[in-house]
């Protein structure tokens, strides 16, 4: 067992937990964090997807051991009450069914469009195909990621 | 309690819901007067606050924001005041079905719920009423109060709520008409979306209890296998295992990894050797199973239906085509892994678990463990999805035996691998087809065998023995119910065992039957030189009500329906040219249990060369009856296309040797966003009761592209995945 500094949502967390232990099963059985999911484990639906210093990475895919030192965002630290304008056009369009997927597919999408407020739909789709959503709601997330994108460019 | 109420509680029924015929309350204590309780689902506080039990598992499908708009419309109360609880086997629920199954969970539950809420609103009025010594017919409900109108005096529902309890029910409340709707058949967003978009909401997986310990399953690679001997050092030696406890129950046995997390689990697992009893299937492929199919065709199979003299007809016609269609193997992989919390001590056990069948989880788990069913009690998490899954409790036996091992709650979770590789898989089929047009072109005979396992959730290792056993059942779904009237017509189904589980998977029966089906009916089009939207409508004539199989034909409906997707989708007109790509547009129809028909319309184009396709949009035209929720209708046809599609496109499960081949996402493929088509949803409003909707759209996808690939280049897919390049 080791010890490790880690900056989660603004605040430093001390956790001690294995080498090697992915940052998804740190932030889920360690820290009670359970809004990032489980989805695969080998990086290839997107659930787990969080932010390292800005950037939306696979939380499954990082050992905690090269976690330290850098800035990490949950779905939980996105906002406090579900308004940041992601989640906000996430409600307007209805996307969610079973929601499963949509914490990754959200912290995703606030990463793309913080370094592309003009995304094309090109960027959209190619990025948004990493991720898996059995219920389908792809249309509505496509829609949901243009009116946030829509609405930063007018703020 | 008044036996008005009893009576009233004992004569409520709901069509399609037969298991909450003759539930009642239990006596009323004097302390709980001060609640209105008028039903079991529903609770008036003297705070107004308004409980509604939902009595179906919320797996994406809306039965949180449908059921609540059923309530708060009659009760005549603000939908956002009501609150939401899950109904739990037992107590109050004894008897009640909480299953979630057959697309029914609005549908079923829909009438009673509004019925409930009339029922309170006229008892609350009436205790308004009284209260100011009035007549009830000079007040009314609005938003949660009682108002005298003539006086503009109110009462709130919750100052009301202890008085309206003592009250007698009235026989026959008034229901609203649909110009009153508040929220019925207005878009409505769920209630819980802050929290879904916030990942705040709590699914199985999410579950925390204290002193809880994780498990991961090593499981028997080969189906019906087990494990005959493990050593237990190098598990142990992981830091953070704790032990090791050999399972024997749920659907692939095995030996649990007792663990302080579940990463720890995990690796406690990958450093597990044991060695597997492999048992009986151990030489099994899928690819010789399937080529077994094939050949059984000259079987003396089950008769399903036998309309008119088939045979003879397809003898005699010198218009005549064959056909044979094969469907593969198919995983339900919803996004949350299969999983489990349990916590037994004491003789008792409390279960946390994403399931569609919480009463039967109960009763098994008591089973299991030897203790009477009200010590279990069984919690319904939000579901990952569901699609079938999680009508089976194998994961919940697991945890449930696990934890009485170890002493502990725990939390068994199925790594994404195992969740792919063992479950109650969607069956392979063969579907032989001939079918006879007359010189005319019309069509003449029609013969459906389809060639399958029976579903393994049914137990069934023998045949029946009755000759009419399946088609008393009304199965193969889509082949007993096909909503045609042809002059000749043949089913028949032929079960061939197989050592693979299987159970209900989105449509059940229908993807495989009607994938055949309506591709065979465009073939026959062809071969009577007839338009495949005319060929349907006058195979469909004279447009009477039957049934079939138990269900309820309205064939008029099904007409209505075409003659909008005919209507709506630009049939027969030509597709914009795509760069030189051939394109082509294709359709196909089902009927689900007769309470709603559906067409959908493919467009789809190829390159010149045919080395590629793409499906670029697909229409939905559908009457399901009344339409509780647009917005949540629409989003069941875009779940079920993209499911359905991602079907026939890319999913299938391979067996070799004994064991699924496909492991993960990486090589079971899924559709994913940017090979969405656009899809369009026509509705075509009646006033028919609503009908279920979560798996209606799944079955026509696959004919629907297979007719449009047809259309564009004349070649004819028959084997799902469709196989390209």
């Amino acid at each position: 067992m080791a010890s490790f500094l880690l900056t989660i949502n603004g605040r430093r967390e001390r956790v001690e937990a294995e080498r090697g232990t992915p940052l998804l099963w740190v932030l889920r059985d360690h820290l009670q964090l359970t809004g990032t999911k489980y989805g695969c484990g080998v990086g290839a639906c997107g659930a787990c997807t969080v932010h390292e210093n800005g950037a939306a990475v696979r939380s499954c895919q990082i050992p905690v051991d090269n976690a330290a030192g850098k800035n990490y965002t949950t779905i939980e630290g996105l906002s406090a009450d579900a308004s940041h304008p992601c989640q906000q056009a996430w409600i307007a369009e209805d996307v969610a069914q079973c929601g499963f997927c949509q914490p990754g597919m959200i912290m995703e999408t606030a990463a793309l469009l913080r370094e592309k407020p003009k995304v094309s739909l090109e960027e959209i789709e190619s990025t948004m195909s990493q991720h898996v959503c059995r219920c389908g709601t792809y249309n509505r997330m496509r829609r949901a990621i243009l009116r946030a994108a829509h609405e930063g460019s007018r703020s | 309690m008044s036996a008005t109420r009893r009576r009233f509680l004992h004569a409520s029924t709901v069509a399609g819901t037969g298991l909450l015929l003759g539930f009642s309350l239990p006596e009323l204590r004097a302390d709980d007067s001060a609640v209105f309780e008028p039903d079991a689902y529903i609770r008036i506080a003297p705070d107004n606050t308004i409980t509604l039990w939902v009595i179906r598992s919320e797996m994406g499908q809306g039965v949180r924001t449908n059921l609540p708009a059923a309530l708060a419309d009659e009760l005549e109360v603000d939908i956002e005041k009501v609150r939401v609880e899950q109904a739990m086997p037992g107590g109050r629920f004894a008897g009640i079905r909480l299953r979630t199954s057959g697309s029914g969970s609005s549908s079923g539950t829909f009438m009673h719920l509004r019925e409930a809420g009339a029922t309170a609103r006229e008892m609350l009025i009436a205790a308004g009423a009284a209260s100011w010594s009035v007549e009830a017919a000079t007040c009314k409900a609005q938003l949660g109060a009682v108002i005298h109108m003539p006086t503009n005096r109110q009462r709130s529902y919750g100052s009301l709520a202890s008085s309206a309890a003592r009250l007698p029910v009235p026989p026959r409340p008034r229901l609203k008409s649909p110009s009153e709707f508040r929220y019925i058949g207005k878009p409505a967003l769920r209630q819980d979306r802050a929290a879904i978009v916030s990942g705040k909401s709590q699914y199985g997986l999410d579950i925390q209890r204290p002193g809880m310990v994780h498990a991961v399953v090593a499981r028997c690679p080969y189906l019906g296998g087990k494990a005959s001997h493990f050593e237990t050092a190098s598990p142990l030696a992981v830091p953070g295992v704790r032990s090791l406890v050999p399972v024997n129950t749920g659907i692939a046995t095995g030996v649990a990894v007792v663990a302080d997390t579940t990463w720890a689990a995990m690796k406690g697992r990958d450093a597990l050797r044991v060695e597997w009893d492999a048992g009986p299937n151990r030489t099994f492929n899928s690819d010789d199973y399937i080529r077994q199919l094939y050949l059984a065709a000259d079987q003396k199979g089950y008769p399903i239906r036998n309309d008119g003299d088939a045979a003879q007809a397809l003898t005699q016609s010198p218009r005549r085509i064959d056909a044979v269609y094969r469907y593969s193997f198919q995983a339900h992989a919803p996004m949350e892994v299969m999983n489990c919390t349990a916590d037994y001590h004491d003789g008792e056990c409390e279960i946390w678990a994403p399931t569609q069948t919480p009463e039967t989880a109960a009763r098994e788990v008591a089973d299991l463990l030897k203790i009477s069913p009200e010590k279990v009690r069984v919690h319904v998490t939000l579901l990952g999805g569901g699609f079938g899954r999680r009508l089976f409790s194998d994961f919940v036996h697991e945890a449930a035996e696990i934890s009485k091992a170890i002493g502990k709650p725990v939390q068994v979770t199925w790594p994404r691998s195992d969740d792919l590789r063992y479950g109650y898989f969607q069956p392979a089929s063969v579907e032989h087809l001939a079918g006879a047009v007359d010189s005319d072109g019309k069509a003449l005979a029609y013969w459906q065998k389809s060639i399958s396992s029976d579903l393994s959730m049914f137990g069934r290792n023998n045949p029946p023995e009755d000759p009419n056993h399946y088609a008393n059942d009304g199965s193969p779904w889509g082949s007993c119910d096909n909503p045609y009237n042809f002059p000749h017509l043949k089913a028949d189904y032929i079960p061939i065992d197989c050592p693979v589980p299987t159970g209900p998977w989105r449509a059940v029966e229908y993807p495989a039957t009607v994938f055949a089906r309506e591709s065979f009916v465009d073939e026959m089009a062809l071969l009577g030189g007839k338009d495949p939207i005319q060929f349907r409508i006058d195979l469909l004539q004279p447009g009477n009500t039957t049934s079939f199989g138990g269900d309820p034909l309205d064939r008029s409906r099904m007409i209505r329906v075409l003659e909008v997707a005919r209507e709506k989708t630009g049939w027969g007109t030509p597709l914009p040219g795509m760069a030189g790509r051939k394109v082509g547009r294709g359709l196909a129809i089902n009927v689900y249990h007769g309470d709603s028909y559906i067409a959908e319309v493919a467009e789809v184009s190829l390159a010149p060369d045919g080395s590629d396709f793409w499906v670029h949009k697909i229409h939905c035209v559908v009457d399901c009856g009344l339409v509780i929720n647009p917005t949540g209708l629409e989003g069941q046809v875009e779940s079920g296309i993209t499911w359905g599609l991602s079907a026939a496109l890319r999913g299938r499960i391979d067996f070799k040797d004994g064991a699924a081949v496909q492991t993960g996402f990486h090589d079971f493929h899924v559709l994913r966003m940017n090979e969405m088509p656009a899809i369009e949803t026509h509705v075509v409003p009646t006033d028919f009761p609503p009908g279920g909707f979560g798996e209606h759209p799944v079955p026509p996808v696959a004919p629907a592209v297979a007719n449009a690939i047809f259309a564009a280049t004349g070649k004819r897919l028959r084997n799902l995945p469709f196989t390209w390049v």
